[in-house]
């Protein structure tokens, strides 16, 4: 009756809150709407490249045509002096600058292997190898050719022969867990997560201090009972999994991401996530007692995140003082129960050290609750001094 | 109502205000050291993987000591089939996987071409990268030897031999950050980052903490003599944007100048190529964290909105993900947010040592965006000025 009683006060609290009712309802959907939104073509194409072409003649412009019908890369420019290429390159406008050296034809029939200098964007690592990539395959493709060509000559018209002639090894590459290697799947079911911490702990914050917008802090403490106020933050953790489990159901429903594992587990670990991000909040709150104090911890913690989770930089190459950071985060843990259930479909066992992780984060709110008492039993002795002196003084 | 009274109560404000100098100094500096912390060892090597070798030929095994010897892969277990691999990469022992197939030896004889198979965990495109760049490397050195010496068994000059393998070859050379490090990639970028959200939360927090209604809690007569209701809008915006501008010129000093050279990053730009950026770029960022300021009715907001704007600024900004596979509003309503044109700008300008003459564009957009919230801060500002007199007048 109790439970029902403040989840029905907190709701109307909510209701009366535009910043609240924002941060739990409409504000995560945009924020997920727009990183999926950035990402949302998974797969980057027509990226534009410049082109230097010193020979032009029938092979090198087919070498370019071969670039330029690969579905990730663009021929958008053929400039005629290296000035303006190299201006392009700088400013952005290609990513990468192929050169064809002149008596490409010429050399490539003389058997003389004339090379092709192509210099790409690295700055911009994922673009980057992107093109990196792109190009080996469209040049690779288009020598392969030629040399098939040439050697059906010597092999006498056997076309098996003279592929194994000219690519002696093939090779087969494939990217496990996630089949055709879309950007999507990879980095917005990671940020999402991470922007999911954020707004958990910030939230948690603002409701702890409520109270304090027209009550000063001594008196809310002198009143504050803890576990009662403990139990106003159910609704808050049942929102947040809600949240959760959404996001999961969208991802791996809706757009049809491939899901291995168990759902269960999933989203037993989300509600450890949303407790242990809840603990950690109030325990910032209560190591600050003041909001924008409190939010700027948050900050401080859960704002470079996303950095120290090891999915864009696998974790075993941080360094161990990174490791350390990565593992007081708790969506680190959470994202390691994700990735292993979504794409190994692991057994629990497999998990169970991120698990216990997240349960180890829940001991904020007893950190907490001493953290009160102690700040409790101060005023307390405050007082009695205050008293003692007063009665001395009379 | 003196210009020098302005500029010392300003002053006064600014450095009594904690939570803004915990923001500003200690965000700054302490972001300096964490963010990059994950990235110094700028480049993933040395991935496990495992082999499964079922030729069990010389050659085959010279295949595994070519991919070993490469500094992307190092391979820590044979296992006999995709089963065993594919447990030991769930577990997390191994990133990767090469397969040998049987009678390879014999098929490359006949010229067959033979498949070898690599695979990667594409759960971490950097790790997949890596294992898969270790591979095909290795690999086709071996393909190249195999070329050579059929030709120069066929009759031809070795020295031609060797270098005729490939009908064309394909001279990929990376650009502007050589060695491909993640550092750099990261570092450059989201430090710009870094400087715009500190300087919104601290014009937020100053801001929002000046012009909230607190008639409820403090006298009258208190609030009545705040600098800020007293001082006509445009002076107080001036004496504030200067000031910050100063303090932030600094900071920004700090991280262009010690953090990048101590981080070992490319400094291109020139110090007055890089001033004729900063200014504009600090200064639409202080007007538009005025403009947050005079939003929200609480200052703790002010983190909380710039917080959120975070993630969605990177990955917004063009440099992670190609603006030309972006939808097209999303692109166009980054372009208000001065890190975007910011971020671009000083990359092009310091890692890419592109010159200031050809960013015209891009100083036009943060002289624009200035002037932009500048008016729009002097209007909201003008207003709560007017309410909150209004407020203290009729209490």
């Amino acid at each position: 009756m109790r439970l029902l009683q403040s989840i029905k006060n907190e709701w109307q609290l909510i209701c009366h809150d535009a910043w609240l009712k924002a941060l739990l309802f409409w504000m995560p959907v945009i924020l997920a709407i727009v990183i999926w939104g950035v990402f949302s073509a998974g797969i980057a194409r027509d990226l534009p490249i410049g082109v230097v072409d010193h020979d032009n003649s029938s092979v090198s412009r087919s070498l370019i045509r071969n670039y330029n019908a690969s579905p990730t890369l663009a021929v958008v420019n053929h400039f005629h002096s290296m000035e303006h290429a190299n201006t392009a390159l700088r400013e952005g406008s290609i990513y990468a600058l192929v050169i064809i050296p002149n008596s490409l034809e010429k050399n490539t029939l003389l058997g003389k292997a004339p090379q092709v200098t192509a210099f790409y964007n690295s700055q911009f690592i994922l673009i980057g190898k992107l093109i990196n990539s792109a190009m080996l395959s469209a040049h690779g493709t288009y020598v392969a050719q030629i040399e098939t060509f040439k050697d059906l000559a010597s092999t006498r018209g056997n076309v098996e022969q003279a592929i194994g002639e000219a690519l002696p090894i093939s090779s087969q590459i494939s990217p496990l867990f996630n089949a055709n290697t879309h950007y999507g799947q990879f980095l917005v079911t990671a940020v999402i997560p991470a922007m999911w911490q954020i707004i958990i702990i910030a939230t948690i914050v603002l409701v702890w201090a409520r109270p304090l917008q027209n009550t000063s802090l001594d008196v809310w403490l002198a009143h504050l009972n803890f576990n009662d106020e403990l139990i106003k933050l159910i609704p808050y953790v049942l929102i947040f999994w809600i949240q959760g489990i959404v996001y999961l159901s969208v991802f791996y429903g809706t757009l049809q991401w491939p899901m291995h594992g168990s759902w269960l587990l999933l989203i037993l670990a989300q509600f450890l996530l949303v407790l242990a991000c809840t603990s950690v909040a109030t325990l910032f709150f209560f190591i600050t007692l003041d909001v924008t104090r409190a939010m700027s911890l948050v900050a401080g913690f859960a704002a470079p995140a996303f950095a120290f989770m090891g999915v864009t930089f696998p974790t075993t190459d941080m360094p161990l003082l990174a490791q350390l950071w990565r593992a007081l985060l708790p969506i680190s843990h959470y994202i390691n129960v994700q990735i292993q259930q979504v794409n190994y479909a692991t057994t629990f066992s497999h998990s169970a050290g991120s698990f216990v992780a997240l349960i180890v984060f829940i001991s904020g709110f007893y950190m907490a609750k001493l953290l009160v008492e102690k700040r409790k039993n101060s005023s307390a002795l405050n007082e009695t001094k205050k008293e003692t002196v007063e009665k001395g003084c009379n | 109502m003196t210009w020098k009274r302005l500029i010392s109560s300003e002053f006064y404000a600014i450095f009594t205000n904690i939570p803004l100098l915990v923001t500003v100094f200690g965000g700054v500096i302490i972001y300096s050291f964490l963010y990059p912390l994950p990235y110094i060892n700028q480049t993933p090597k040395e991935q496990s993987i495992a082999v499964i070798n079922l030729d069990d030929s010389q050659l085959s095994r010279t295949i595994e000591r070519m991919a070993n010897a490469t500094p992307q892969v190092n391979i820590i277990e044979q296992v006999y089939n995709i089963d065993e691999a594919k447990a030991l990469l769930v577990e997390g022992h191994i990133t990767g996987f090469l397969l040998i197939p049987q009678h390879f030896y014999r098929d490359l004889l006949l010229e067959k071409s033979p498949h070898l198979l690599f695979a990667g965990n594409a759960s971490y495109f950097l790790v997949y990268g890596t294992v898969i760049e270790g591979l095909v490397r290795s690999t086709s050195t071996l393909a190249a030897e195999v070329k050579v010496s059929r030709m120069v068994m066929r009759g031809d000059n070795i020295a031609l031999a060797s270098s005729q393998y490939s009908a064309i070859g394909l001279n990929l050379k990376p650009t502007f950050n050589a060695s491909l490090g993640y550092l750099n990639y990261i570092v450059p970028a989201v430090f710009v980052l870094i400087l715009h959200q500190t300087l919104l939360i601290a014009l937020g927090l100053l801001t929002a903490g000046q012009y909230e209604n607190k008639v409820k809690y403090h006298p009258v007569t208190e609030l009545q003599s705040s600098y800020w209701l007293i001082y006509p809008v445009w002076q107080i915006l001036l004496v504030r944007s200067l000031l910050m501008l100063i303090i932030y010129l600094m900071l920004f000093s700090f991280y262009f100048g010690y953090s990048f050279e101590s981080y070992g990053i490319n400094r291109l730009a020139t110090i007055p190529d890089l001033m004729t950026l900063a200014f504009p770029f600090l200064l639409s960022v202080i007007f538009l964290g005025t403009v947050i300021g005079l939003l929200i009715p609480r200052k703790e907001l002010a983190t909380l909105v710039v917080l959120l704007s975070s993630l969605p600024l990177v990955f917004s900004a063009g440099f992670i993900w190609p603006t030309s596979n972006m939808p097209t509003v999303i692109n166009v309503i980054a372009q208000f947010f001065p890190s975007t044109p910011a971020i671009n700008g000083f990359l092009r300008l310091n890692q890419m040592g592109d010159s200031i003459d050809n960013l015209v564009q891009i100083k036009m957009q943060l002289w624009s965006l200035t002037l932009l919230y500048a008016m729009i801060s002097g209007v909201l500002m003008h207003k709560k000025q007017h309410e909150l007199n209004m407020i203290i007048k009729s209490s």
